[in-house]
């Protein structure tokens, strides 16, 4: 019996490694029919009040600092420069990050073949998955221009900063490849 | 023509659905009895949602509702109602969108031996309901309610197929639109 259990767990785990946790998927929404290279300075601009965080992440400024980091990085390498204080930017730039209980099958014990106990059953799983969504915001006209969003499951990240912030550092160069280049 | 049998039928059926993505779109709607619904001539837009949708993606996010609403206009267009934006408008138009994630048992795929590929099993998939209400702006009650759930999966990441999929659900549901 504690041999199955430990089996079990296993597969949970390599099925956990493969589909939820490792992946991330990383997307994006733009406004049709704009012309990015009109935009050249951002800046920071304040966040949405609806999405609560998760306590996890909330007043984090060690996580805050990376994430802003990671962005400015990115706007950077595209060209994007900072607006002078005092000076309005053409975009303005915020972002949330959120942490929600999420369900996947187990398909990988199903498609390799390695199953637990008895009939190769998939289970069902429920892990957290995070999300990091970056918003550019046009600041003559205040609309969401752009909307980057990385998401991945959290699971042994939270408790460990290096990881989280290279999965910061991943997530945002992953969806800033995204970001209409300017024409 | 050939005949099919009870659960061929139930068969077909069941492939049908699984080949649209396990969910395919389906649209209700509420008249609710007293509304007089064909006098209105103009619509204003409501407020924006201030529920969560259920995922970060869609929060606060300005780019799909406004082509839900690009869509509720062009379909309320021919059906003779036209956007205002003064106060004077008939009634007022709200969009709720809500993604749940639900779980597939596949008790009956199982038993009929028609399992998508990989085969049988449970399945998680994102469930979506987009919903317009229709405020009468007189007695300030809803006069008219319409939705459409479907599946969702990998639908939001996929800005091209999300548009296509909230056009079909807009029409869909004022296709319910009382003449």
């Amino acid at each position: 019996m504690r041999r199955m259990t430990a089996r079990l767990v296993l597969t949970t785990a390599a099925a956990c490694a493969l589909v939820a946790c490792a992946t991330m998927r990383v997307s994006s929404h733009v406004e049709r029919g704009l012309d990015f290279s009109r935009y050249q300075t951002f800046d920071w601009g304040p966040a949405d009040a609806l999405p609560a965080g998760d306590p996890r992440l909330a007043e984090d400024r060690h996580f805050e600092d990376r994430v802003e980091g990671a962005i400015e990085k990115q706007m950077a390498a595209r060209g994007y420069r900072r607006s002078s204080p005092g000076a309005a930017p053409d975009v303005r730039i915020h972002y949330h990050a959120t942490i929600d209980r999420r369900l996947d099958v187990n398909e990988t014990d199903r498609r390799t073949g390695y199953c637990g106990a008895g009939a190769c059953l998939a289970s069902v799983v429920e892990y957290e998955a995070g999300t990091l969504v970056v918003d550019m915001v046009d600041s003559q006209t205040n609309r969401l221009i752009w909307r980057g969003w990385a998401q991945g499951s959290v699971q042994g990240v939270l408790g460990n900063r290096e990881h989280l912030a290279r999965r910061v550092d991943q997530g945002v160069a992953k969806m800033f490849v995204r970001l209409p280049a300017a024409r | 023509m050939p005949t099919l049998t009870r659960h061929g039928w139930f068969a077909a059926i069941v492939l049908t659905v699984a080949a649209a993505g396990c969910a395919p779109l389906r649209a209700t709607s509420y008249h609710w009895p007293g509304a007089d619904v064909g006098r209105y001539r103009t619509f204003a837009w409501g407020p924006a949602d201030r529920f969560s949708t259920g995922d970060p993606r869609l929060d606060n996010n300005e780019i799909f509702r406004a082509r839900v609403q690009r869509a509720v206009e062009r379909e309320l267009l021919p059906r003779g109602l036209e956007r205002s934006n003064g106060p004077t408008a008939d009634v007022v138009v709200h969009v709720h969108a809500r993604i749940d994630q639900r779980i597939q048992s596949d008790s009956i795929d199982r038993a009929l031996a028609v399992c998508p590929p990989g085969g049988c099993g449970p399945r998680v998939y994102a469930a979506g309901t987009l919903l317009l209400d229709f405020v009468d702006t007189r007695t300030q009650r809803l006069a008219w309610r319409g939705w459409a759930e479907g599946g969702l999966d990998a639908v939001i990441d996929d800005q091209v197929r999300l548009e296509q999929m909230i056009d079909e659900a807009v029409a869909d549901i004022l296709a319910r639109w009382p003449r």
